[in-house]
């Protein structure tokens, strides 16, 4: 079989946390915080008072593509087509939860639309997760 | 609309200019995307056209400002990683898209997120940024 060679990449992850600014519990407004994550200096949003993050409102899900298929095999290109209709379903899943996190951000909603954790790791668990949230709706 | 995430081609080339020593800058800057709807990144979007007919916000704490923090990182080949944190603070009803992580002389967008979907941010609203671009061989 014909090998393909791959070039090299420059991916990009990138996640959005939505979080109300005052916190419930003290009724104050966040401050930024600076704070060390291993070697790596990070920054949040804390309440002054008990050091509380704000109410997650919704965070967004960065999905990646499936990398292209190595080989002309048919069991290459099958990998390739269920991790293309993986990727799909699963952003899909997300996109739909990020709108109905927002939309309803003041209501009582199951924490796992708003965090996005856990996330679908199967074609079938994505299927369910978003007939789910299409039935929520 | 999936959310999308890419280097820009006007990003690349400001790279490539420091490579070459010419007059370029590095990651500095981060502003927010304004658009109605969910935008779709593209690697042809530049600092003065971002993505679809999104814009950049110009006020209410989501506006260009320094990146809070950026580092170096390691995932597969030593120091092949960047990554960056920010936090935007709103004082205002907004709509917020995507973001822009752009130079220091804030003319040159190197990378263009476009979220899951609109974040519709209300006053005090906080959107915490945790970015991550490798550029690796493998």
């Amino acid at each position: 079989m014909p090998e393909v060679n791959t070039s090299g990449k420059m991916r990009v992850i990138a996640t959005a946390e939505h979080r109300e600014g005052v916190c419930r519990e003290c009724n104050k407004t966040l401050v930024k915080e600076f704070y060390m994550d291993g070697e790596r200096r990070r920054v949040r949003m804390v309440c002054p008072i008990c050091g509380e993050m704000g109410r997650l409102i919704a965070k967004t899900f960065s999905v990646q593509p499936p990398d292209p298929p190595q080989c002309l095999s048919a069991k290459c290109l099958y990998r390739f087509f269920i991790d293309t209709l993986f990727c799909a379903l699963l952003s899909n899943y997300h996109r739909r939860r990020v709108a109905y996190a927002e939309t309803n951000r003041h209501e009582d909603i199951p924490d796992i639309y708003r965090t996005g954790e856990p996330s679908p790791k199967t074609i079938w668990q994505a299927i369910v997760a978003s007939i789910r949230l299409y039935i929520r709706r | 609309m999936v959310q999308t995430q890419t280097w820009l081609d006007q990003g690349i080339a400001e790279l490539i200019l420091l490579l070459r020593e010419e007059p370029a800058t590095g990651m500095e800057s981060i502003v927010c995307l304004e658009m109605a709807t969910p935008c779709t990144a593209a690697a042809a979007s530049t600092f003065a056209d971002p993505a679809d007919t999104a814009i950049h916000h110009t006020d209410s704490g989501l506006e260009l400002a320094p990146i809070d923090t950026v580092a170096g990182d390691t995932v597969n080949t030593a120091g092949d990683t960047i990554l960056f944190d920010h936090v935007f603070t709103a004082t205002g009803t907004k709509n917020v898209a995507g973001i822009h992580v752009c130079n220091n002389d804030d003319d040159v967008t190197f990378i263009e997120c476009c979220f899951n979907a609109v974040l519709a941010v209300e006053n005090t609203d906080t959107i915490t940024i945790d970015g991550q671009s490798t550029i690796d061989q493998a």
